[in-house]
Parts: structure tokens; sequence; C-alpha cells
């Protein structure tokens, strides 16, 4: 039996540069930037105050009224208006009853409903009990957007929640990409969601790993990443269901990767072994050969260790040939939103098949010599694109890539 | 790829000892892991008891030079991988260590670094929160500080999902066994009791005696009255078995199936249509292709909880038969407590229950609310052809895998 083919029908994003993924096309497409003074908290007491924050977050208006919004955090908010939008856009909303119980959720999480806790964390802590809302721990855990999705939705598929740091959106799309293979879902919501919170904000602050201005991947002066927030979700299908609705393909998940540097829990290993290994991982599991790759949606967080270690990982997978291929952190332009940040790179990296370009790496002024690759700075450029890598790196030592390809009825063919 | 799963070794620090000897000795004699808490002061609290896990010694499974990096949460995890690979009797030398991954569950993360840490944040600044405390914070660390201890490169991922984080962590590893992107998989899970994680609990009236009576897990009783908290860290060292046979290796038994699903339910609460559990259950039987009256022992989800375990007993009900050939079902929360990420240590317990031809009690149990063959207070002798695990989840989640004998 031929292995079932695993496509994106539906896209939905929110970011610091977009409410929607037609907004976040267009701005990707003229290298806008997110990044700016915080206002969710006071930052007056960090080192740093900027990063790439959600603005009109108007979901009241958005939510049909018998979805109850009163335990959701920021973070679901975010997962619940992009899945909407994926959902909408697949044109599958409402879900037909025949398909709820093989319809299922996976999502990446970081900090969950931490902005809302750290109140009553606060609280607790000076021993002030009374006035801590135990109530907002409801949403701590990041199952809490699986579980606000698909109660809201009323779906039976599978459902699980990953928190593998930064990886963790780009893991959820590999793992509902093989339940889909595997035959335990026609349909999955796949995606990552993230919130600023000062607990994730001090904690990148305490690494010393934030710029103060903004972030600037592959720089000479890059300083350190820019915190973002915001989610991702694309609508996964099976290629036979899919066709059967004669859904709109927008593209195909070919493959991924998922590796481990056991090397150290906050910073990358330099010779970049972790990273080779997930890279060729995921182009074996994608059965793609590394020179049909058109364009590598970088992890390119902007710290100094990251964006050597990437340059140094890549050129080792792709040989002579990684000065041929485009590769281009768009974290330059909405920050690094962690949980959700493979999640959000994943409907990038299908937007620049879907519409043939490739989006820019912004801020970029003065080129290092040791990161020597061709980052497309010079604004979004049009090209062909039809394989997509896409990398995640997170602390901890997770990695995961993922590879996104233009869907052609007969599928790859290997030169 | 299609390759077979095999369970070959199993580590864990659970409330009934550390290391598979002791805790199966007292798990199968019927003593309780649950105690009065020592760890905090529980005299403001309605509930006093837990299953704490008492006499552990990190230093004798785990490297001086990575112990010092690990809070509790990676510690009991650590320590269980490391006890896991000793009983599997793999040669760490001779195998492939980038073929070798590590999937956990945890489903609220080292909740009394978060206190610790919110409190430098709010009282001291920002300024003056250390690098050091920010890796612990995060649910991944026990993945990644046991990968970096125990030197192996494949896959890592944490997954979260409150009760069932460990079943979920567990179906995922066996798919990328069988998928071919692994060889060996370290999984299962881990979570410790906080004083703050206790009143949280507490607040959400969770904790046993809940409307009063005496404080007790009572697992699909009757006079159940909430749970007792748990902590502890259960690991399973699972290989293809190709991988097993080619090192001579002495299975436990084999994960063959699994099902997942989801069912609309409150946030943190628990739907009472047991469609969602009938589903997971009839899905991983589908997935194991083997018919309800195969199945010999279920571990159950159940914990002493109000709705969960109606919940869990109406969903057998209605998917095994009640007489005839029908299997045996038990419960160990009622010894171990509800650790939340106890699918680690049940699951190590079915492997165990297969291989020994031995069903544990469910310790608390006396009046079942339903007529199902339950296990009571004392072990029963039955050969286990095939055992279901069920972790079930409030806020919807539904997770059944099935072990078989070889």
């Amino acid at each position: 039996m031929e292995e079932e083919r695993i496509v994106i029908t539906g896209l939905g994003t929110i970011n610091s540069i977009a409410n929607s993924v037609p907004e976040f096309n267009e701005a990707l497409h003229k290298g806008v930037c997110g990044i700016g003074p915080v206002t969710v908290f006071d930052t007056a007491d960090f080192r740093t105050s900027t990063g790439g924050e959600v603005k009109g977050l108007n979901h009241k208006d958005i939510f049909p009224f018998e979805f109850s919004i009163k335990r959701m955090s920021r973070s679901d908010i975010m997962a619940m208006l992009a899945t909407l939008e994926a959902f909408k856009d697949a044109g599958l909303f409402p879900v037909p009853d025949a398909l709820l119980e093989d319809t299922g959720v996976v999502i990446g999480g970081g900090a969950g409903g931490m902005l809302e806790c750290e109140e009553a964390y606060r609280y607790y802590h000076t021993g002030m009990n009374k006035r801590v809302r135990f109530s907002s721990f409801s949403s701590l855990c990041c199952a809490s957007s699986s579980d606000h999705i698909a109660s809201s939705l009323s779906l039976m598929g599978p459902k699980t929640t990953f928190m593998t740091a930064c990886s963790s959106g780009a893991t959820a799309v590999g793992y509902a990409s093989d339940l889909i293979r595997n035959k335990m879902a026609e349909v999955i919501i796949a995606g990552g969601t993230e919130p600023l919170s000062r607990i994730t904000y001090s904690s990148f602050n305490a690494l010393k790993v934030v710029d103060k201005e903004y972030c600037k991947p592959f720089d000479k002066n890059r300083q350190g990443i820019s915190l973002g927030e915001g989610a991702g979700i694309m609508i996964l299908e099976s290629l036979s269901h899919a066709q059967e609705r004669g859904a709109r393909i927008y593209g195909e998940v070919l493959g991924y990767g998922v590796s481990c540097d056991s090397h150290h829990m906050t910073a990358p290993d330099p010779e970049a072994s972790g990273a080779i290994r997930c890279m060729n991982s995921a182009l074996q599991d994608a059965g793609v050969h590394h020179t049909l790759v058109d364009y590598i949606n970088a992890h390119g967080t902007a710290t100094p260790a990251n964006d050597l270690m990437e340059t140094i990982g890549i050129k080792k997978v792709f040989g002579q040939n990684a000065y041929k291929i485009p590769v281009s952190s768009t974290k330059s332009m909405i920050g690094h939103t962690l949980g959700a940040t493979g999640a959000i790179e994943g409907v990038v990296s299908v937007l620049s098949i879907a519409y043939r370009f490739i989006p820019p790496t912004i801020h970029m002024s003065a080129p290092d010599p040791e990161c020597d690759l061709d980052y497309v700075t010079e604004g979004s450029r049009k090209a062909d694109v039809s394989i997509v890598l896409s990398n995640s790196f997170a602390f901890g030592g997770n990695n995961t890539s993922v590879v996104f390809g233009r869907f052609t009825e007969k599928g790859l063919i290997n030169e | 790829m299609n390759r077979r799963v095999v369970i070959t070794g199993v580590g864990m620090v659970s409330p009934l000892g550390v290391g598979k000897n002791n805790f199966s000795q007292k798990l199968f004699k019927g003593d309780s892991g649950i105690c009065p808490i020592t760890s905090f002061d529980t005299s403001r609290f309605p509930s006093t008891l837990g299953a704490q896990v008492t006499d552990f010694s990190p230093a004798d499974f785990i490297s001086r030079k990575n112990l010092r990096k690990m809070d509790r949460l990676s510690r009991l995890a650590a320590a269980s991988a490391r006890m896991a690979i000793d009983d599997s009797g793999v040669n760490m030398d001779s195998i492939n260590m980038d073929r070798m991954g590590i999937i956990l569950g945890t489903a609220y993360g080292s909740t009394d670094v978060s206190v610790q840490y919110a409190g430098i944040l709010f009282d001291e600044g920002p300024r003056l929160v250390s690098p050091s405390l920010v890796p612990n914070s995060v649910m991944n660390a026990p993945a990644g500080h046991t990968s970096i201890e125990l030197k192996f490169r494949g896959i890592n991922s944490t997954v979260n999902h409150h009760e069932a984080s460990a079943e979920t962590a567990i179906a995922y590893a066996a798919a990328e066994i069988n998928r071919g992107s692994a060889d060996i998989m370290l999984t299962g899970g881990t979570e410790i009791i906080s004083e703050f994680f206790f009143e949280v609990l507490s607040r959400f009236n969770a904790l046993s005696p809940l409307n009063g009576g005496p404080e007790e897990a009572r697992p699909f009783d009757i006079m159940r009255n909430g749970f007792i908290v748990g902590e502890g860290a259960g690991i399973l060292f699972l290989e293809s078995m190709e991988h097993a046979e080619t090192r001579g290796a002495a299975p436990y038994c084999e994960i063959v199936g699994w099902g997942m699903s989801a069912y609309p339910s409150p946030p943190t609460d628990w739907p009472s249509n047991p469609k969602g559990p009938v589903l997971a259950i009839t899905r991983a039987l589908e997935s194991a292709k083997i018919n309800p009256d195969e199945i010999d022992y279920i571990c159950a989800s159940a914990n002493g909880g109000k709705k969960l375990d109606i919940l869990e007993a109406e969903a057998l009900s209605s998917v095994f038969a009640t007489e005839g050939k029908r299997p045996f079902i038990s419960s160990i929360k009622g010894a171990v407590g509800e650790s939340f990420s106890s699918g680690g240590i049940r699951a190590a317990a079915m492997a165990i229950s297969i291989k020994e031809k031995i069903i544990p009690p469910t310790l608390g149990l006396k009046n079942p609310i339903k007529p199902l063959q339950f296990v009571l207070n004392e072990f029963k002798e039955a050969e286990v052809k095939f055992g279901m695990v069920n972790g079930f989840s409030s806020g919807g989640t539904f997770v059944s895998i099935i072990l078989r004998a070889l």
C-alpha cells in the first residue's frame, strides 16, 4: 500500500507584523519590522525594553459566541484565532460533523499561561495567599491551548502538546504529519503559540542573549535575540481526504527530523553536530537530495553562537551548494516567538512556496566574514521555490527541521 | 517502515521505592506509598497526605558534574533513565548514540523552581535573576539533562498533557521506533510535589478528603472523595525488536498498539460522556488488531477522583464484557497516588505484570462503582497475554496503550 501523503490546506497566524495570513504575506514581501517597545508589561526594571508584540488582539469580535473565553490565556487566545483563520481558510469551518472524530490537535507551546499566572506567583511568594487568583493556573500549562481548541470545536481525534522550548512548533507539525501517515487522523490542527511574559523576558535577559535594539540575524554586530509572541497554525490533511473534498492545496509536508545536541542546556554545540544530524535526518525522511532545496528558513536567532553554528551546519550539510541556496531569518521581522516559532516559520515556508518568493533577513548592515551565505538582505526576492527546509533549534539541545514541498500529483522526482 | 517495538528495561524512582525490585516487591505485596507529607507544613490545608519519594540518593545514579545542574524533577528522570538502561542490559559503548532518544511527559514541570524564580523576579527585580535558574524553569529540562548525562543524541522531546502526559510520550516514542527514526527510546514521565502545587490542587477541589470523610485514595470506590497527589518518575527502555534480538536481550513485552482521542470538556475538568475514553480504547484495540475479549488486564487511570473514576468505569463497561471472559482491572494509584505523569511508572508495572504473571491490587477499593472484575486489595496471579494501560486526563485527552506478552 502506498504511504499516505500529507498536504497543507489551511493557514492561520497572528504575530507582531500581521493579524492574518494575507497581512503576513504582504508584510513578509515588504520586509516589515514588528519589533518595538513592549507594552504588555512594564519593562522599566529590565535590561532591555523591546520585543515583537502582537497589536490589536481583537478576538471578541471573531470568536463565535458559544466559545467560553473566560479561562483562556493570551497564549490560548492567539492559538484559537490562528486556528479559526486556518480552518476557515481550509473551507472546514464549521467543522463537518462527520469529520469531528477524525480531526486532531497537536500544538507546541512555551510559556503557556505564564503571563496570567505571574501575578498569582507574586502574591503566593509574598505570603498574600488570599489575593492569589488560583483559577489563572488552569491555563498555565501548554496543554491548555490544545484543550481549548479541541473542546471549542468538539474535536475527538488525537490531541497532543509539545513543550521543547524553541522547537515545539516545528515538532508539532512533524508529529502531526506522522499521526496522519499512521492513519490516526484525517485532519490535524498543527502549530504553536507563545505569549510575551515577564518570566520569559527576564530569563533571556539573565542569559544576556537579548539585543537592546532589535535582533540582527547573521550580522557582524549581532547582540542576541528579540523576543516575540504569536501563533502559527496549519491544517494538515491526508492527500486522499483533501482531494476527495476538492480542497485547495498550499503544499506538502515532505518529512521532518529531530535530534539532540547532548551538549549544554542553554548553548548550542559550536560544531553544529546536532543541527547537522537534524537537517540530514529531515532530508532523508523527506526523500529529498540536498541539491533540491530552494530555500532555507533559518533558525537565525541573532545570538552570536546560534548564527555561526547554523551557518557551519548548513555548509556541512549542503557542501559547496550552501552558497547558492538563499537562507533567511524571518525572526528579523517578528522576533523569536519561542514555542510558536517553528509553526510560524512553517507558515512562512508554505507561503514562500505558494507565492513563489523568498522573504528577506532585515536589519543586516555589516556582513560577518564567518557568516558568508546568501542571507537575502536586499529585500524579498521572487523565486520559484519548490522545496523549503525550516530549522528550529532549542534550549535543552532540542533540534527539529521540517521539509515542505510544492504539491504535484506525481510527487518528488529526485535527480 | 513498520518495526516491532519491545520494552527491554524499566527504571523508576517511586513512592514505593527506588528501582524495579523495591518497587515491585511493595507493589504486589499491597504496600502503600501514601503517608503524611513531610517536605512542607500541611496544617493550613484540608489535606495532609501524599505519595512522596523518600530514600532517594541521586548521586548513586548521576555524575556529580551534571547533578549540580539538575533540580529534583530532572534528577528523578535521569536516575530512572539510568536504571532503565541498566535493567535492559545494554552496553552503552556498543550502540549508535544518534539512534537513541528520549520522549518524556511532564504535566507541570518544576513548580518549586517557578515559585523561587518568580520570587526573585518580583522581590529583587529582573536584573537579579540568575542565569543558572533558567534551564530548570523550562519543561524540557529533564529530557535535556538526561541526554547530556547519558550522552545519547537522537530524538529528544517533551510532551505535556495533565494526567496523560507520560502515556502520550510513550505512544510517541513507540511510533518513532515503529517508523524507523530511532532504535532505542527512553520514555515515560516525571513529576514532583511542591507546596505550591499542593495548594493549587487543593484550591481546585481535587484532593481527598473532598466533601469530608477520611482522607484516602480509593480508585473506583463508591466512597471515593478525591485523589492523593503523588510524585516520581518511571522510564521505559524501548527498542526495536530487531535491535533487541541482535543483542540477545530478553524483552518484558511488546507494545502492539495505541489509541488517542479527545472529547469536549471544560478546562481542567472532565466530560461526563464516556465517548472520549471509549474512542481511545477502541482505537488502541484496532491498532493492535485484537478484540476486546483478548485483553486480560487493564491498568486503569482511575485515581479516586469523583468524575474520572465513573467516566473510566462507564467506558470500560461499554467496551468490555461484564460477564464471562473479561479483563481484570486494577489501579495502582491507590498505592502511588496521582502523580500526573504516572504513566511511566504504571506502564513499567504492566511490563512487570506481564513478565511475572501477577496483577497488582487496587488499594482503597472496597465497594466498586460498577460490577467489573476489579482486583481489590490483594494481588492476583494470572497470565496476562494482552494488557492495556489507560492515561486519561482532565481537559478531555485520552490515551490507551496495549502491551503483549512475548
